[in-house]
C-alpha cells in the first residue's frame, strides 16, 4: 500500500503541475488587472484547437505557434472588450467574461464541430519512467518540466525587468504610473495577452491527455479558480503551492475514496478559506476590500 | 380606468399563490393536446444536450433526425414539420424545457433524452403532461423498467440487457474484473448489472471505482488498475470521459496489456481517441460498415455521407430511426392526439427480415439485435475503427427472452 501511496503522491505532483499551468495565467490577469476572467478556460480550449489545426500544417511547431496566436487573440479581446471593465465592479467582469466563455465555446463548435478530435503525444515522449513504485510518463514529465521553466521565467520577468516592475506598480496605482509618462493601457493589453497565451500553453500541453471537445474549457476553469482561490487571489507563489496541493489531495482521494475525487478540491478550498480567508498567500487587495 | 389608489379589494399574495397553484395543478392533470391550427406546421420537439461531454453524441443524433425529416421533404401527411430543438442542461433544466416545448411551442411529440439522468426526469414529465416521447439515446434500465409509462418509448437497449448480451464476450478475457464506472445512473446501472453477472459466472472483483462525471484525469485510477492486475477493465464511463480514459490508458502504456470492455458506447467516443490510442471491445446498436445492414440503411449511410461529408456514427442512425418511427407513426395515426400517436408507435415495424425491430407494446422498449464490436489492431481509415465480432442474439426469436419480460423488468404500465 505504501508503494501505491508514494506512486499517487508523485502522480499528484505532476497533475498539480498541470493545474498550476492552467491557473497561473488566471492568477496573473487577476493579480495585475483585477479582472476575474471566467473565459480563461475558453482560451485554454482554443489553445488545444489551434495546436490541433496548426499541427496539420506545421507539425510540432504548432506547440509554439498556437499559444502565440492565443495570446494575440487575447490582446484583441482586451482592446475590444476587457479594457472597458477596469473601472467596473468585479461582478461585471465576471459576468462579461462568462458570456465571453460561452461565446468562444459556441464559436469553437461552429468552426471545429461538436465531436471530439484525436490528438496524441508526440512519439518522442511515448513511454514512461519507473523509479521504484513510481511510474510517470515521459509526456507528463515534459509537461511538468515545461511548467517549472515557465514559472521561473515568469518570476524573473516580473521581478527583474523594467516591464515587470511597471506592471506591478501599475496594478496597484495606475494613476501614478500614468503620471510618470508610461502608456499603461498598452501594457495592460500585453498582460491580458500574456495570461491568455499561458492558458493557450496549458491547452496545447493538455490536448494529448484530455479529449479535445468544445466543453473541455469547463474541465480547466474550475480547477483553475480553486487553485487561485486557495493560493490567494493574485499570488504567484500561492498558485504554485495550491496547484501542487490540489493535485496531491485529488490523487490520494482517488486511491481511498474515488467517488469523492471530483468534489474533494472544493472541500479542500472551503477548509483553507475557513482557516485563511485570503487563501494561503493572499495579500490585501485594495480594490476588493 | 385602473386606479392604483382605489379601495377596491386587492389581489392578495395568498390568493395569487393559490390561483397559480391551481392553474399549475390543472395543467399537470389534464392530458396535453396540441392546439395547432390547420395551417400551422406540425411541431415536434427535439430535447438533446447542446453542450457538455455528451454533445458530440447529440450532434449526430440531431443530424440523423434532420436527415429523416429531409427524406420526407420535411412533411408528414402533406403538412410541413418544424423541429424545435431545446437543450438538456441538467435533469431539472430538461424537465423545464420539456414543459416549454409542450406548452409554449405546442409540439405534438418529443424526441431526445441523451443522458439517462435527464431522460429519467423527462419521462416523468411526459407521463404528467401525457405527451408522447421517444428517447433515442439513454440506456438506464429503469426507463422502460420500473419507470415505464404509456407515453414514453425508448430505442437504446437497456443496460441490463446489453450486459447480458455482452458478458460472455468479456468473460472470454478472464473472470477477474476491475470496474470503472461513472457515479450516476448509467454507470451505476452498468456496475450493478455486471456485478450480478460476474458473480453468477464465479468471477472475482479486482477493484471497483466509481468515477465522477467529467473527470479530466484518469492517471490515478489507471495506476490502481495497474496495481490490481485484472483480466479485464469493465468500463461504464460515458462519451468524452471514455475518450479521455482511453487516451490516458495508452499514455500510461496499458493499451494491449489489459483488455478494456464497455457497453453502450458511441462511435464518436472512439473516433475522438485516435488510431494510436483506441482499443477495446464494446456493444453497439449499429455500425455503418456492418455487411448485414439492409438496403435502406445502406442508403441512409450514403445520404449521410453526401450531406455531412463523413460517415454516420451509430448515434446518427439512432436519431434517424427514432425520428422515422415517430414520423411514420404520426402519419399513420392521422391525428395529433397523444393516444393515437402512442398506439401507432406501438404498432410500428422496421428493419429487415433477418433483423426486424419494433417497440414492445407492454413496455415500449425497442427490441433490436446488438453488435459486439472490437477496435481493429491496425486502423488505416480515420472513421473505420471496428470489426463486428458478433450479432446478439443470433436468432430473432431469442430477442424477447433476452430483453426479459416487462413484469420481470419491473414495468407496470397503466392504460392511460
Amino acid at each position: 500500500m505504501l508503494d501505491l501511496i508514494l506512486s499517487q503522491v508523485a502522480n499528484g505532483l505532476v497533475l498539480g503541475g498541470l493545474y498550476v499551468l492552467i491557473a497561473i495565467g488566471l492568477s496573473i490577469i487577476f493579480g495585475l488587472l483585477g479582472i476575474v476572467n471566467f473565459a480563461h478556460g475558453a482560451f485554454f480550449a482554443i489553445g488545444a484547437y489551434f495546436a490541433l489545426t496548426l499541427y496539420n500544417v506545421a507539425g510540432w511547431w504548432a506547440v509554439i505557434f498556437a499559444p502565440i496566436l492565443v495570446g494575440a487573440l487575447g490582446m484583441v479581446v482586451e482592446r475590444v472588450l476587457i479594457h472597458r471593465l477596469y473601472d467596473k465592479e468585479p461582478l461585471v467582469s465576471l459576468i462579461v467574461t462568462f458570456a465571453l466563455a460561452l461565446m468562444i465555446e459556441a464559436t469553437i463548435r461552429l468552426i471545429w464541430g461538436g465531436i471530439g478530435l484525436p490528438f496524441n503525444p508526440p512519439p518522442l515522449f511515448a513511454g514512461f519512467f519507473i523509479w521504484g513504485p513510481v511510474l510517470i510518463t515521459k509526456y507528463r514529465t515534459a509537461v511538468f518540466m515545461t511548467t517549472v521553466l515557465l514559472l521561473i521565467g515568469l518570476w524573473a520577468f516580473m521581478r527583474y525587468t523594467p516591464f515587470g516592475r511597471i506592471l506591478r506598480a501599475g496594478s496597484r496605482d495606475p494613476e501614478m504610473v500614468g503620471l510618470l509618462g508610461i502608456n499603461l493601457p498598452v501594457l495592460l493589453t500585453a498582460v491580458f495577452g500574456l495570461g491568455c497565451a499561458i492558458a493557450g500553453i496549458a491547452g496545447v500541453l493538455a490536448a494529448p491527455l484530455w479529449t479535445i471537445i468544445p466543453s473541455m474549457s469547463a474541465g480547466a476553469i474550475m480547477p483553475a479558480f480553486v487553485v487561485v482561490t486557495i493560493g490567494g487571489l493574485g499570488s504567484f507563489p500561492g498558485a504554485v503551492i495550491a496547484g501542487l496541493l490540489v493535485g496531491i489531495v485529488t490523487t490520494l482521494t482517488i486511491q481511498f475514496w474515488p467517488e469523492a475525487s471530483g468534489a474533494v478540491m472544493y472541500v479542500f478550498m472551503a477548509l483553507i478559506l475557513l482557516v485563511r480567508p485570503r487563501g494561503l498567500l493572499g495579500e490585501r487587495w485594495e480594490r476588493f476590500e | 380606468m385602473y386606479d392604483p389608489t382605489s379601495a377596491a379589494p386587492a389581489l392578495g399574495r395568498r390568493t395569487l399563490l393559490a390561483g397559480a397553484a391551481a392553474l399549475g395543478a390543472g395543467s399537470l392533470a389534464a392530458p396535453y393536446v396540441s392546439r395547432a391550427h390547420a395551417d400551422e406546421p406540425i411541431r415536434i420537439g427535439l430535447l438533446l444536450a447542446k453542450t457538455g461531454d455528451i454533445a458530440p453524441q447529440t450532434e449526430y443524433l440531431a443530424n440523423g433526425t434532420y436527415l429523416a425529416l429531409a427524406e420526407r421533404d420535411g412533411k408528414i401527411g402533406g403538412k410541413p414539420v418544424e423541429l424545435v430543438w431545446l437543450d438538456e442542461p441538467s435533469p431539472q433544466g430538461a424537465q423545464q424545457n420539456f414543459q416549454k416545448l409542450a406548452q409554449e411551442n405546442k409540439v405534438v411529440a418529443i424526441l431526445g433524452g441523451a443522458l439517462s439522468s435527464s431522460a429519467l426526469a423527462e419521462e416523468a414529465t411526459a407521463a404528467n403532461l401525457k405527451l408522447p416521447m421517444v428517447i433515442d439515446n439513454a440506456a438506464a434500465t429503469d426507463i422502460t423498467g420500473k419507470n415505464c409509462n404509456k407515453y414514453t418509448f425508448r430505442l437504446n437497449t437497456p443496460v441490463a440487457v446489453q450486459a447480458r448480451m455482452f458478458a460472455p464476450y468479456a468473460l472470454n478475457y478472464g473472470k477477474k474484473w476491475y470496474f470503472l464506472t461513472a457515479s450516476y445512473a448509467f454507470g451505476q446501472d452498468i456496475n450493478k448489472s455486471f456485478h450480478e453477472l460476474l458473480a453468477k459466472a464465479g468471477g472475482t472483483v479486482a477493484g471497483n471505482d466509481e468515477v465522477p462525471l467529467n473527470t479530466p484525469d484518469y492517471s490515478s485510477f489507471i495506476l490502481k488498475i495497474r496495481q490490481a492486475q485484472p483480466d479485464v477493465v469493465l468500463g461504464g464511463v460515458p462519451a468524452g470521459d471514455l475518450s479521455t480514459f482511453l487516451k490516458q490508458w495508452n499514455e500510461l502504456g496499458m493499451r494491449g496489456k489489459i483488455p478494456v470492455c464497455e457497453i453502450a458506447i458511441g462511435d464518436t467516443d472512439i473516433w475522438a481517441v485516435g488510431p494510436q490510442a483506441a482499443t477495446g471491445t464494446y456493444t453497439s446498436l449499429w455500425w455503418y460498415k456492418n455487411p448485414a445492414n439492409p438496403p435502406e440503411e445502406v442508403k441512409f449511410t450514403q445520404d449521410y455521407q453526401a450531406k455531412y461529408g463523413k460517415p454516420p456514427a451509430d448515434k446518427a442512425w439512432m436519431g434517424w430511426i427514432t425520428a422515422r418511427s415517430l414520423f411514420e407513426s404520426i402519419e399513420k395515426a392521422k391525428s395529433m392526439e397523444p393516444l393515437a400517436i402512442v398506439e401507432a408507435l406501438e404498432n410500428w415495424r422496421g428493419g429487415s427480415a433477418d433483423n426486424p425491430y419494433l417497440y414492445r407494446k407492454e413496455d415500449h422498449q425497442f427490441l433490436l439485435k446488438n453488435l459486439v464490436v472490437q477496435v481493429k489492431d491496425k486502423i488505416t481509415d480515420q472513421w473505420d475503427y471496428f470489426d463486428v465480432k458478433a450479432t446478439v442474439p443470433e436468432k430473432t426469436a431469442d430477442l424477447d427472452a433476452l430483453f426479459g419480460s416487462p413484469e420481470a423488468n419491473g414495468c407496470k404500465m397503466s392504460s392511460s
